[in-house]
């Protein structure tokens, strides 16, 4: 773990990664959809051309296209805001791709409400419900750049296609370099059975500093997990975690259909009893407004985390 | 292949002669299955390199069904091949467990280059294999069947901006234009306009034609241009809804459905008859 004091940008992390990957693996290649500048992997296309596609502001064709790319045996990952890929080319990543399995990328930047001003039209907070429904897919969603290294380290190896989600917003760094990552995997941030948050991308760096705070102020170890492998799930880590009896689960997505509905999900099939709250956007579409407000106002940033677990926990 | 004239229509004879056997037990996409047969059998039997042993093989052509719903046409034409029998197709069509259906799925059939079904997939996955093949100078090409009314999905268009883009001369995209679509002809549902002109413009190789005449099919195959050339190519072929069996042709009627054993009898006789008059009873 580290204690990071400076933000980074995930989608500049994930981007530029993207080049090592390269030349880690001849078979990668990259699809855009007019947005490699947003989605910062520039220097894949200047450094292979040859395995550089842009088929414009046609999404549905990006994913299509890029599962003829790995039919052919390619590793291909496809860019863009996470809307656009979880909806608008929905059908073609359920069929074309998850269907039979293909190693195609899905590299969803602006995750949540992470677009903020942007407004609904580039929010998504039906992702990850979308994509834990559709057989195959692997779901991960980032929370760090040394996460995201390696996670997309292990992309190289991995059969079938993956969804990686990731906020627009800076963030602080949680991980070191020496923290590895599976997929199928979580981690425990910060230790403790007093209560647990379960949380993943955003919401980790307030979990880890909302458990911080209630230690200080009522001296009780809140267990942060990064529940960063939302499918396939670590459920043994979320069982773990009802077992302290008191739950709060964030996550910046719908509160339907997201961590917590997959969380509760385990805790329900394993006859769990805990107390639980789960956080997130509420099921409804709000006009544009700055992100960290909009996380404020739905109660799932630091001061919103800490609330719900005091409550939770009558303290 | 070596493959005359009076060998690709007799085998297409033989196809339609299965479509029928099929429609008479199980309702499939008839009317489009026998527009396209022509086509498909000219593609299957005598243009397309294919191993028939090994659907993997690197070598082989690829062939995407854009119109999923001509699944019969495509098993039939695979079978006469020997990928399988064509008793096992109408044995097992839309059985559970069984390997062919109305839109074929390669989780259970490996001659399957891509499962497909809903319109608008096959021509952009075919771009990409397309471009994966230039990418790797491989010098197969890549064939596509696509339907008429599926020209009104936009994402036919977004892929063909790109075939061009891409220069994607390997790729070859056909168009049954048989004029109708499930709820009508194509005019009244919504104009697809000079569709030869649209693909012109887009900068495509554009060769407009008979689609049921298989001396002209064949010659176009074999004017192809390299796979190298620098536009990827599409054939507009113009074709008869339900064609060979004369209470199908051009009804919307018969897009999908089944046939009685006499209805199938008939048609099949007629079938036999029209060759005959044409190449004697050999």
């Amino acid at each position: 773990m580290s204690d990071s004091l400076t933000k980074v940008f995930l989608r500049d992390e994930i981007g530029n990664y993207i080049v090592e990957l390269g030349k880690k693996d001849k078979d990668v290649v990259v699809v855009n959809a007019d947005l490699m500048g947003t989605c910062r992997n520039r220097s894949f296309v200047e450094r292979f051309p040859n395995r550089s596609f842009n088929v414009g502001i046609a999404e549905q064709n990006m994913i299509s296209f890029a599962s003829g790319l790995a039919r052919e045996g390619f590793k291909a990952y496809t860019f863009s805001m996470a809307p656009f890929i979880s909806l608008r080319a929905c059908e073609q990543l359920r069929t074309d791709v998850a269907y039979e399995n293909l190693n195609v990328r899905f590299m969803a930047i602006y995750a949540g409400l992470s677009g903020g001003i942007s407004g609904v039209t580039h929010w998504s907070i039906e992702d990850c419900a979308i994509m834990n429904a559709i057989p195959n897919m692997t779901v991960i969603e980032i929370c760090d750049s040394n996460q995201a290294r390696a996670l997309l380290d292990k992309s190289l190896t991995h059969k079938g296609p993956i969804y990686f989600r990731s906020g627009v917003l800076p963030v602080f760094d949680v991980y070191s370099e020496d923290d590895s990552f599976d997929i199928g995997g979580s981690k425990e941030v910060c230790s403790g059975n007093d209560g647990a948050f379960l949380c993943s991308g955003v919401t980790v760096g307030y979990a880890k500093k909302a458990s911080e705070i209630i230690k200080e102020k009522h001296n009780k170890n809140i267990r942060v997990v990064d529940l960063y492998s939302l499918k396939p799930i670590d459920e043994k880590a979320i069982i773990d975690a009802a077992k302290t009896n008191y739950v709060v689960c964030a996550q910046d997505h719908n509160i339907k259909g997201g961590l917590a509905s997959m969380a509760s999900d385990v805790i329900v099939n394993a006859g769990v009893c805990t107390h639980f709250k789960a956080l997130g956007v509420p099921d409804e579409f709000v006009a544009m407004a700055h992100a960290p407000y909009l996380y404020n106002k739905f109660g799932y940033d630091t001061d919103g985390l800490v609330k719900a677990m005091e409550e939770l926990m009558g303290i | 292949m070596n493959k005359t004239i009076y060998d690709l229509e007799k085998a297409v004879l033989n196809i339609r002669i299965n479509l029928l056997n099929l429609c008479a037990e199980q309702a499939i996409h008839i009317g489009g299955d026998l527009s396209i047969a022509d086509v498909m059998t000219v593609l299957w039997q005598y243009q397309m390199n294919y191993n028939p042993a090994d659907p993997k093989d690197v070598t082989r052509d690829r062939f995407v069904l854009s119109k999923g719903h001509a699944s019969a046409v495509t098993s039939f034409n695979q079978a006469m091949l020997g990928c399988f029998k064509s008793e096992d197709i109408i044995a097992e069509y839309a059985t559970d467990e069984g390997r062919f259906s109305m839109h074929s799925c390669n989780l259970v059939n490996p001659f399957v280059e891509a499962s497909t079904g809903s319109l608008g997939h096959g021509m952009p996955i075919a771009c990409g294999i397309a471009a994966a093949l230039k990418l790797k100078s491989s010098p197969a090409r890549v064939y596509t069947v696509m339907g008429d009314g599926e020209q009104s999905e936009g994402s036919i268009w977004e892929a063909a901006m790109n075939a061009v883009h891409y220069k994607l001369g390997n790729l070859v995209a056909i168009v049954d234009y048989n004029k109708l679509e499930a709820d009508g002809s194509i005019d009244e549902v919504t104009g697809i306009g000079n569709l030869a002109e649209k693909y012109r413009t887009f900068g495509w190789n554009v060769r407009e034609f008979d689609g049921n005449d298989i001396e002209t099919i064949k010659k176009e195959f074999d004017n192809l241009p390299n796979v190298d050339y620098e536009k990827p190519t599409v054939f507009v072929c113009h074709t008869v809804k339900g064609k060979g069996v004369d209470f199908m042709e051009n009804q919307v009627r018969w897009h999908a459905g089944k046939i009685t054993y006499e209805q199938r009898d008939n048609a099949i006789s007629k079938l036999k008859e029209n060759f005959s008059n044409k190449w004697g009873n050999n």
